[in-house]
């Protein structure tokens, strides 16, 4: 088999890597085709391996014919093989092995080569077992989607030099990257204006249930203990069970709210009734001090956690806030204070009430109360600064700061509740 | 066909053969050879093999299919005279070796009047000289 060496070469040089090879059906075929030569043989099993080398072999000699045929074809001058080609293909394979008339070769007519009559023989004698499954054409020629032309697309060439029948370019969105059309325009301006002014609607809810709950305290506490006059009772009840995990301080709690209307069951009533005025005048003597207050402030727990309109915290860290509650909802009083504040030296940067600034928005989402923005300022402010963090003239001055912003908010309440 | 046309000249032997061949071809329609129509065509493509012709298909898978049949009978003779050469042993092991099993050995045997070398490996070593004697290793 000189002559098979290429055609043995194209099918055997696969790469080292396992993978689908090119002739893993024919192969497969193959196989069964010879198992089931092999069976007419008289053989009743095989070995894998020999199986598998006499399938190769088999798809050689096949190769090997075509391979023949086609070279005697060209030899005489034309491309396309006939029954004389394949003979004397057969003829050169069988050389090796000899058959009948071989000496008769190349002198004679092919018609009467050996060959033939061997084939003859066979197929007289041999039992007919024709393949076992029906096999499908094959390889399968993959249909490939080509690159319609210009004329195809309806489309004219932009350039005079391109003929229509090439195929058409590419649409320019897919190369030229064009401007997105941008549904909303996203100003950060108006975004920041925005979000102030949801902030500020949050704060106009709070100080309007505040409000509602001193009228409601105003009504009640004033002569005596009132049953529950609704639903903000319970709320506030929830909020003082929360506030109740904190150590109460022994002295503050006459301190406690006005402001509890309907919780009063089986509590000492006289601790949660004080009059306004009671809390009144302490607070405003606050203000004029500078909320000067007991050494529980030190922690600054109105960052935020609880809102500052809670009446009914009996902690005395709420105190502040207590006292801030009534100053909202007594603006009138508030404001006559007011310019006692801002007289005060400390707080520089402070714009005029009434005017809210920019930089005390607080963009932190969900927890945002009055105090928090404040928070932020005189964390900046006091991180300019070397005094101690607990120390009580920065207190002052955040309880003063504090105060103020929530004045000039209740300011803007005024105006949008009258 | 254009070869056989051109031979119908005025000679009998040769009409004969003619005649005998297509008679031939014909008969091979009838005959369904074990090895599948597109098989053959696939690798006679792949060759470059070139013929519209069933009948050609027909006798090239024929004459794969004698060759094959060739070979496994040239095995099936060895495995029998393997087999044949055991009989001394008991009668069971007898009835079980009746299976004809085609063996690489008999494989290789059988290829090797066809010229073609099929040496099957039965152990694989790390070394050329593994399994030698110690003798043939110094050397």
């Amino acid at each position: 088999m000189s002559d098979g060496g290429k055609a043995e070469s194209k099918i055997g040089k696969e790469s080292p890597i396992v993978r689908a090879g090119e002739d893993n059906f024919g192969l497969a075929i193959s196989r069964i085709a010879v198992a089931q030569i092999c069976e007419n043989v008289g053989f009743e099993s095989f070995n894998e391996s020999a199986l598998d080398s006499l399938a190769d072999l088999a798809i050689r000699y096949l190769l090997d014919l075509g391979k023949t045929a086609k070279f005697y074809s060209n030899l005489a001058g034309r491309t396309e093989c006939n029954v004389f080609d394949i003979i004397q293909g057969l003829e050169d394979l069988g050389m090796s092995s000899g058959f009948s008339a071989a000496s008769d070769v190349g002198v004679n007519c092919a018609i009467s080569s050996g060959v033939v009559a061997e084939i003859r023989g066979y197929v007289e004698s041999a039992q007919e077992s024709p393949f076992a499954q029906p096999v499908p054409h094959f390889p399968v020629i993959r249909e490939w989607r080509t690159i319609p032309s210009f004329l195809q697309m309806g489309e004219t060439p932009e350039f005079k030099h391109i003929p229509e029948w090439l195929p058409a370019f590419p649409d320019p969105h897919t190369y030229i990257h064009s401007a997105m059309w941008n549904e909303r325009v996203s100003d950060p301006r108006t975004d920041k204006i925005e979000l102030a002014r949801q902030h500020r609607k949050a704060e106009r809810a709070l100080l309007s249930l505040q409000q509602r709950l001193v009228c409601n305290g105003l009504s009640v506490a004033s002569t005596s203990v009132e049953p529950d006059t609704g639903g903000n009772g319970l709320e506030v009840n929830d909020i003082k069970n929360q506030v109740l995990a904190n150590p109460l301080e022994a002295g503050d709690q006459d301190e406690s709210p006005v402001v509890l209307p309907g919780k009063l069951s089986g509590e000492a009533h006289m601790e949660n009734h004080i009059s306004l005025l009671e809390t009144f005048a302490p607070a405003i003597e606050a203000m004029k001090d500078g909320l000067s207050d007991s050494g529980n402030d030190g922690e600054k727990n109105f960052s935020g956690k609880r809102p500052v309109v809670l009446p009914s915290k009996l902690s005395g860290e709420a105190r502040t806030e207590k006292r801030v509650s009534f100053l909202e909802a007594f603006a009138p009083a508030i404001e006559a204070m007011k310019d006692g504040l801002s007289d005060s030296g400390n707080y520089g940067e402070k714009s005029f009430p009434g005017k809210r600034p920019a930089v005390c928005l607080e963009f932190k989402g969900g927890k945002k109360v009055f105090g928090e923005s404040l928070d932020l300022r005189i964390r900046n402010k006091t991180n300019g600064r070397t005094a101690p963090w607990f120390g009580r003239e920065d207190e002052k001055d955040d309880k003063k700061r504090r105060v103020e912003f929530i004045l000039r908010q209740s300011m803007e309440n005024q105006q949008e509740l009258t | 066909m254009n070869a056989q046309s051109s031979q119908q000249q005025p000679n009998d032997g040769r009409h004969d053969d003619d005649a005998a061949l297509t008679d031939f071809l014909a008969s091979l329609m009838d005959y369904t050879p074990t090895i599948p129509d597109e098989l053959v065509e696939h690798y006679l493509a792949k060759s470059g093999f070139q013929c519209p012709d069933v009948r050609l298909t027909r006798l090239v898978a024929v004459a794969t299919q004698k060759f094959i049949a060739d070979v496994a009978t040239d095995a099936l003779q060895y495995c029998k005279a393997r087999q044949s050469a055991v009989v001394k042993d008991k009668r069971d092991k007898q009835q079980k070796d009746k299976r004809l099993i085609l063996t690489m050995e008999d494989l290789s045997k059988a290829l090797q009047e066809y010229g073609v070398n099929v040496k099957h490996q039965d152990y694989f070593a790390d070394s050329p000289s593994a399994g030698l004697d110690p003798v043939a290793r110094d050397e």
